[in-house]
């Protein structure tokens, strides 16, 4: 069967019902074969936003070869796996062909369980392995895709490479103490954080100048209130969600004053606290400059796509806001529904200025 | 599935018997078309059945023919093989006014049987024939290094590409001075 002899039409069908991994070991085949995928598969490609390395919970599932000490990842385009990385002490037990991933040989054996393509590569030649990889990623996708590197935990190999950024889960053990130096340290030499978990049980705060305060979504345990003082005071990125936290009523108003006169906040789109001493905590829609709708009208209710998802939190919207209370930013005249729930004050802004907020509210039956 | 008449030409097909048709009897007498591939074998088709292509649909939708006009005028496809030919006539008559499946399973397991069933499919414009059968196709590859797949679809290297463009271009070159030649010899 010659594929060469199918009319150009015939060969996009064929492609359109390949999996992308499949379609990655095709890329290899020819020169010609790389132009073709290109060309035939511009549309499906174009579709993606988003390309995964990340370690897999369950690696035993994958590929029964797994070693207590290896690093595995996986690309992830939607639910679909791409291939898989592997470190490996011993390549000869493993070479199934080699391919040149742009200018470098890595070795590659096909998964018995997944059929996805693994690469092996010797822990020295990690780095240049990831980036070869990434830059045929580049390549095979484009710039327009986001690409996320997964990690676990500060001291996990996290690659610095043009176009990726880093979404971590700082998931330690409770009785851990955190070392804030550490973390500044680490998160000031990271790439662009994507998104951050952290269990952040410390009477210390974060630096106003980290660069922690710069990650498009935030997601906290623990929060002293120091430490939330100094969120809601220094964030500077769109999504956050402090869960378990202490503060007082004074810091809410104040964040909303300040996100209302347009001094701070301005990419915020979703803030949430879970509040563990809510006493009083109504007294927030009380303040100045808090707007009220008629109790009889429907509101409308505020979600947003997440920045990330993560293993542990994989809605793909923050939750629904639908609140009879809003405060109006004084220098575009946004809006931005507040909500006191359940000792959660839920903060979400609208793409809407208040005139077109209050055309959504629905009039009684 | 269909039956054929072998050897007969297109033009004065014999009586060949008719598809099986639902168990239900139509209303209004249905039409009936004739064709044939490269071995000559004429199939007697409804134009329900036809449908399916719409090359076919196309080519009838507006003929008009009587019964005795379509057997004496079969649509002959010389490049398409018999067995081939008989393939796609028995998944229209399988098919007839019923939606499809999302998987056909019945499709050659044979390499090349099955390059022959998509170059047929894709001229007689069988769009959900074609989407089976480029799926199957897909299929071949599945879990297999690069090497297999090139050995499977026979996708020349690099190099032979090269060569190939370069012998191209060198006969692209002789027939352009071939031409020119025969036009000075015309001019003078």
């Amino acid at each position: 069967m010659k594929l060469s002899k199918f009319p150009y039409l015939v060969q996009k069908e064929i492609f359109d019902n390949m999996k992308y991994s499949n379609l990655f070991l095709l890329w290899f085949v020819s020169k010609n074969m790389k132009t073709l995928i290109k060309s035939s598969q511009i549309m499906r490609f174009k579709s993606i936003s988003r390309v995964m390395y990340q370690k897999l919970l369950f690696e035993e599932f994958y590929d029964r070869w797994k070693t207590n000490n290896m690093v595995t990842m996986e690309v992830y385009l939607g639910t679909e796996g791409f291939m898989m990385m592997r470190e490996c002490h011993d390549e000869s037990k493993n070479i199934y062909f080699q391919l040149n991933v742009f200018g470098k040989t890595i070795n590659f054996r096909l998964s018995d369980q997944s059929k996805l393509p693994v690469a092996y590569f010797y822990p020295s030649d990690k780095e240049t392995a990831v980036e070869s990889i990434h830059n045929y990623f580049l390549d095979f996708f484009g710039d327009t895709v986001e690409y996320i590197w997964r990690a676990k935990h500060p001291d996990n190999f996290i690659p610095r490479l043009p176009n990726l950024s880093l979404s971590i889960d700082i998931w330690t053990d409770p009785s851990e103490i955190t070392d804030i130096k550490s973390l500044e340290k680490f998160f000031d030499s990271s790439p662009v954080l994507k998104h951050l978990l952290i269990k952040l049980d410390t009477h210390e705060a974060i630096s106003p100048e980290s660069k922690f305060y710069q990650a498009e979504s935030l997601r906290i345990i623990h929060q002293r209130p120091r430490t939330v003082r100094a969120l809601l005071r220094h964030f500077k990125g769109r999504q956050a969600t402090l869960h378990y936290c202490r503060c007082v009523i004074s810091e809410l108003i104040e964040f909303m004053n300040r996100w209302r006169s347009g001094e701070a906040f301005h990419k915020l789109e979703y803030l949430h606290i879970k509040i563990l001493n809510g006493w009083q905590l109504n007294n927030v829609l009380n303040a100045n400059g808090v707007k009220h709708i008629d109790a009889t009208k429907k509101p409308p209710t505020h979600t947003v796509p997440k920045v990330c998802t993560s293993v542990r939190d994989n809605e793909p919207n923050t939750d629904p806001i639908t609140s009879h209370t809003y405060v109006v930013r004084e220098t575009d005249n946004r809006v931005a529904s507040v909500s006191i729930q359940d000792l959660s004050f839920s903060f979400g802004v609208w793409k809407k200025t208040e005139e077109e907020f209050l055309r959504m509210v629905e009039a009684p039956n | 599935m269909s039956s054929t008449e072998q050897g007969t030409s297109s033009a004065a097909p014999a009586e060949p018997t008719t598809a099986p048709e639902s168990a239900a009897a139509p209303e209004v007498p249905e039409s009936f078309y004739y064709v044939h591939g490269k071995d000559k074998v004429v199939h007697k088709v409804s134009a329900g059945a036809l449908q399916h292509s719409a090359l076919i649909h196309g080519m009838i939708s507006n003929l008009g023919y009587t019964e005795e006009q379509a057997k004496a005028n079969p649509f002959p496809f010389e490049n398409i093989d018999g067995d081939i030919l008989q393939m796609v006539v028995d998944w229209c008559n399988q098919h007839k006014g019923k939606p499809t499946p999302p998987e056909d399973t019945n499709l050659p397991k044979q390499k090349e049987k099955l390059f022959d069933l998509v170059l047929a499919v894709n001229y007689l414009e069988i769009k959900e024939l074609l989407t089976y059968c480029c799926k199957q196709v897909a299929m071949m590859v599945k879990g297999k290094s690069p090497e297999e797949i090139r050995e499977i679809w026979m996708i020349p290297t690099d190099a032979e590409d090269e060569a190939a463009e370069k012998e191209a271009k060198k006969r692209a070159g002789k027939e352009a001075a071939g031409e020119t030649a025969a036009a000075a010899g015309d001019a003078k």
